[in-house]
């Protein structure tokens, strides 16, 4: 596993120094973050989702967890610091 | 599967086949092909009742939808809700879909029945189907060699007349590639026309939702179901609705396609050779043929891949095991691995100037010539994969097989759109064509197609 | 010892709707994981919504009233900020590039005032999550190292609770507040602390973290860069042993950035909130009150917003006067806030009338006062309903007269000389009267009875 993780890495370093490579000679322009050019996307607040849709989706969503408690909560690991008091 | 789409809708509005024979019919195909093929990984249980809820809609002459009693794979990184929707991943094994895809919900009010889900490459990570967790899938057109990636699974299907019509996903090339190698049709989309709520991410500014199909008519008919704005979601853009179909017969006597010396410097002789001859066909139909300049095309690969990865790294932090399924890292293959070591690397507060900001810089170099070259000419042609579908099993390097991309990768940069359509073969192998076109010049490329495609 | 305290300070916005999602933001009385949706939860695929538009203009706002710069006219990006921790689903929060910066409150640096997403709620000791909170639109605040002392850091957070409660931005509800501290001491490093949950605890944790790290230099020990969490409980912090990570900060690639210009900015800016500093300021000025009594006054928006309207209708003065001590009094008596309060200020204004009128006396208003705070009404009703209503001469003057003939033993006491005697026959007269009577209308007309007493007495002796 390490081994495999080491020579992963390593191609994952060639991979992103070869790009600097490739790209030395470019001219610097301003970064492009997304395929459009687009502002002030935004929706007004508002009635929240009626509950009986919520309902639907919060059984798939227990269904999936690992392990849950009764009251619905998604059960995960002690925080370690929480563990030592 | 063995006629094509329009024929089909045809004979299902007409009464001559019912919905429910069709699934049922698709689902045999399945059944007799996908031991060896492997281009589903999950069918849908009720597909046969959804398909007989289509049946009564007909029968009481109610509006059924534009794809009424089709059966529609779905690749599975598409949320499809009560089914497994595991992007062929250890990772998501056991995850079954909360909710359904904003385009899956489109589908299904348009009267398409989800039949299953597709085989592919591990979160998309891949360009030959091989890394699925659920074993490669196998090329039906080219048996023994890959289906191309990462939609494998969905154009394998196509291909093997499983299914009608497939939702995919194009990241880098995740549909043109296995289009081509598998001689369908298929469409990346313009970024942003198709709502992308519900598909699991590669790389969200690159990720589209687009069709695969065994002809451009279908592919038109599931791009014009899905597409459009969805309110909920930012990036989606201000269209209400679009219309291909009626405009797909339009002549392209008046239109500029333009080519490029590049693209037969990166390419093997043998494929160009067969693209060179599509571009012919082009030329006889009246398309008037340019040479555009696309001076740094070869750049496009190594910075799509940094982007990529920068951003798949950050989609995957949710896969921590905790609420579904099981983290990634412990369980994930070597591409996928590379890529999340990869994004971390480079999106590191002291790395992002070097790598990230740098590829995000060069993404902005290749819009702008991919911009002048499409505002000399309607569409820009050439290949979509530089060289042949590889056998089965044959060991590439993470370098070799990186270069499947080449060609299909600087599109995703640009932001516009591209469609391939079967230009010919090298040895019986399948070899695609890719039309590139403008922001939204998806009525555009469907129309060669379209033209291309009936002189075959 | 020199020190210099910092604050990171999260408050809930008071939105219908989460941040990038239509879940509800009511969370308390939810059952866990009932407002939730792939959103929110990060399910595979899930996008998010446009940011709800009020939780962004309340960001200004509050900056604003921070006195900050609003950042116009340049992209503002909503960044993912990465980390790996159970209460957060998507293992990044969103984080938005500054949307205000210098600002300054009470002396304190505000270097930049961010929209956030508030995390799921992971109770560390039992291992779960309830997923309701998540999603939650938050303004996080970040001061410069500007406090010097636990005292001084309490002021600057008091103070910050007050404009944040001020502007009614935030959710009303107590406890939604989460603080990071910074503390370095001279010589030393610097320590974060996580987990704070009220101005209290900042205090005691800063108390805490000072004399651990006073005591580790006073032994020539090392102090270590760390992350340490507050326990509420035992009023200690304790290292939360964190790996130290990159953050990988990336604007959302989902989401679009937004372009704040300066008319929005404007816009804003008028129909905000007074400050409570300003406001006080002003009060002081406008009314000709004590710095005191204007202090009190604005410690709640809602009493400061009372005051006014009262001050419009009757002498200012008086009107502090009994907001700063009768008021308040009344209302710490029946635990409750400004906001509660339910009479109209024409009613208290009525009260202050009769008061100033000297129907009745400011002992009296003060138990029509409880009356109009536990059910409003016109204080003249609130008066006949106590029996209240003025004493006539003669009533009084026969109850001094009974007070005087049923108590000789005081009596006789006060014409010795024992001057309290007298409040003794005072309190007597004052019951007789059910409370009605002026005290020091009684003790005048008691002192003038004993006096002519005391003359009969000798005349007979």
């Amino acid at each position: 596993m390490a081994e495999r993780e080491k020579e992963i890495e390593r191609s994952a370093e060639e991979i992103v120094e070869s790009f600097v490579e490739s790209a030395k000679e470019l001219p610097e322009l301003r970064e492009t973050y997304y395929s459009q050019e687009a502002y002030n996307i935004v929706r007004p607040d508002g009635k929240p989702t009626p509950a009986a849709e919520r309902a639907k989706f919060r059984k798939r969503f227990i269904s999936n967890m690992p392990t849950s408690d009764d009251q619905g909560n998604l059960k995960v690991e002690v925080a370690r610091w929480a563990e030592e008091r | 599967m063995g006629r094509g789409t329009l024929e089909k809708l045809d004979a299902i509005h007409r009464g001559e086949l019912s919905a429910v024979e069709n699934v049922q019919r698709a689902l045999e195909q399945i059944e007799k092909l996908d031991k060896q093929i492997k281009a589903f990984i999950e069918l849908n249980p009720n597909a046969r009742a959804e398909a007989e809820a289509v049946d009564r809609r007909i029968k009481r002459g109610e509006r059924a939808g534009k794809l009424a009693g089709l059966a529609i794979g779905a690749k599975s990184n598409i949320n499809v809700g009560d089914l497994r929707t595991t992007c062929a991943s250890k990772t998501l094994g056991n995850y079954v879909a909360t909710y359904d895809a904003e385009v899956v919900k489109r589908v299904r009010a348009a009267g398409g029945i989800i039949i299953g889900m597709n085989n592919m490459d591990e979160f998309a990570c891949g360009s030959s189907g091989e890394t699925s967790a659920f074993g490669p899938t196998d090329n039906p057109a080219a048996p023994g060699r890959i289906p191309g990636g990462s939609s494998s699974g969905s154009a394998a299907a196509i291909a093997a007349g499983m299914c009608d019509l497939c939702l995919a996903s194009d990241t880098g090339g995740s549909i043109r590639n296995p289009a081509s190698h598998c001689g369908v049709v298929g469409i990346r989309p313009t970024q942003g026309l198709v709502p992308s709520h519900g598909l699991i991410e590669l790389s969200v500014s690159f990720d589209q939702i687009g069709p695969l199909a065994p002809d451009v008519y279908g592919t038109a008919l599931m791009l014009e179901t899905i597409a459009g704005r969805n309110p909920d979601e930012c990036t989606t853009l201000d269209l209400s609705s679009v219309n291909y179909l009626d405009k797909l017969d339009v002549k392209i006597e008046s239109i500029r396609v333009g080519t490029s010396p590049k693209f037969s410097e990166l390419t093997d002789p043998a494929v160009m050779k067969v693209i060179d001859g599509a571009v012919e066909k082009l030329h006889d139909l009246g398309a008037e043929v340019v040479e555009v300049e696309l001076p740094h095309l070869e750049k496009g690969l190594s910075a799509y891949y940094v982007i990529m990865s920068a951003e798949f790294f950050s989609a995957t932090r949710k896969f921590d095991g905790r609420k579904y399924g099981r983290r990634i890292e412990e369980v994930c293959g070597d591409e996928v691995l590379r890529r999340i070591k990869c994004g971390d690397y480079i999106s590191r507060k002291e790395q992002r100037g070097k790598y990230y900001q740098r590829a995000l810089q060069v993404r902005t170099l290749l819009r702008r010539e991919f911009k002048e070259a499409l505002d000399r000419v309607d569409v820009i042609v050439g290949p979509t994969v530089p060289k042949l579908p590889h056998e089965l099993g044959t060991k590439l390097s993470p370098a070799e097989m990186r270069a499947y991309d080449y060609l299909t990768s600087p599109i995703s940069l640009a932001g516009t759109c591209a469609g391939v359509i079967k230009a010919g073969e090298v040895n019986g192998i399948p070899v695609g064509l890719q039309v590139q076109g403008r922001v939204l010049g998806e009525g555009t490329v469907l129309r060669v197609m379209h033209a291309l495609e009936a002189v075959k | 010892m020199k020190m210099k305290i910092g604050f990171e300070v999260h408050e809930q916005l008071a939105t219908k709707r989460k941040l990038c999602c239509d879940c509800p933001t009511n969370y308390r009385d939810a059952p866990p994981n009932t407002n939730v949706c792939p959103i929110c939860t990060a399910m595979p695929g899930a996008k998010p919504m446009p940011p709800n538009e009020r939780a962004v203009d309340a960001v200004i706002e509050i900056a604003l009233m921070l006195g900050c710069d609003v950042v116009i006219d340049q992209p503002i990006y909503i960044q993912r900020k990465h980390y790996d921790y159970p209460d957060l689903p998507a293992g990044y929060q969103h984080s938005s590039t500054p949307i205000g910066v210098n600002g300054e409150l009470v002396g304190v640096k505000i270097r930049e005032v961010h929209l956030e997403e508030d995390p799921g709620a992971y109770d560390p000791v039992a291992g779960t999550v309830d997923f309701n909170r998540s999603g939650i639109p938050l303004v996080e605040i970040v001061t410069e190292p500007d406090m010097h002392s636990p005292e001084e850091a309490r002021r600057f957070m008091r103070q910050l609770m007050l404009v944040l409660d001020y502007s009614g931005k935030v959710r009303p509800e107590a406890g939604t507040l989460r603080a990071d501290t910074n503390i370095s001491i001279e010589g030393g490093t610097r320590v974060e602390i996580k987990n704070i949950n009220s101005t209290k605890g900042a205090y005691h944790a800063i108390k805490f973290e000072v004399m651990r790290q006073k005591g580790l230099i006073d032994r020539g020990e090392v102090i270590l860069y760390e992350t340490r969490a507050y326990l509420e409980s035992q009023m200690i912090t304790i290292p939360m042993r964190m790996k130290v990570v990159d953050f990988h900060v990336i604007p959302d690639p989902d989401i679009f950035p937004f372009i704040i210009d300066r008319a929005h900015v404007e816009a804003i800016r008028k129909r905000m909130v007074e400050t409570p500093h300003l406001r006080e300021r002003r009060l002081v000025k406008q009314y000709q009150i004590s710095q005191a009594a204007a202090g009190v006054i604005v410690s709640e928006r809602e009493l400061a917003d009372l005051f006014e309207a009262v001050a419009k209708q009757i002498d200012p003065k008086l009107t502090a006067t009994w907001f700063r001590t009768r008021l308040k009094k009344v209302l710490n008596y029946m635990k409750l806030r400004a906001a509660d309060i339910k009479f109209t200020p024409k009613q208290f204004a009525g009260l202050l009338q009769m008061v100033k009128l000297k129907r009745v006396t400011p002992e009296q208003g003060e138990l029509v006062l409880r009356e109009l705070v536990k059910k409003p009404a016109e204080p003249e009703k609130l008066l006949r309903k106590l029996g209240l209503a003025p004493l006539k001469r003669a009533e009084l003057e026969a109850a001094v007269v009974k007070a005087i003939k049923e108590n000789p033993k005081a009596v006789k006491d006060y014409l010795k000389g024992r001057k309290e005697a007298l409040n003794f026959l005072a309190g007597k007269v004052m019951k007789l009267t059910r409370g009605r009577a002026d005290p020091r209308r009684i003790t005048k007309l008691l002192r003038a009875k004993l006096r002519s007493s005391k003359r009969r007495k000798k005349k007979r002796a």
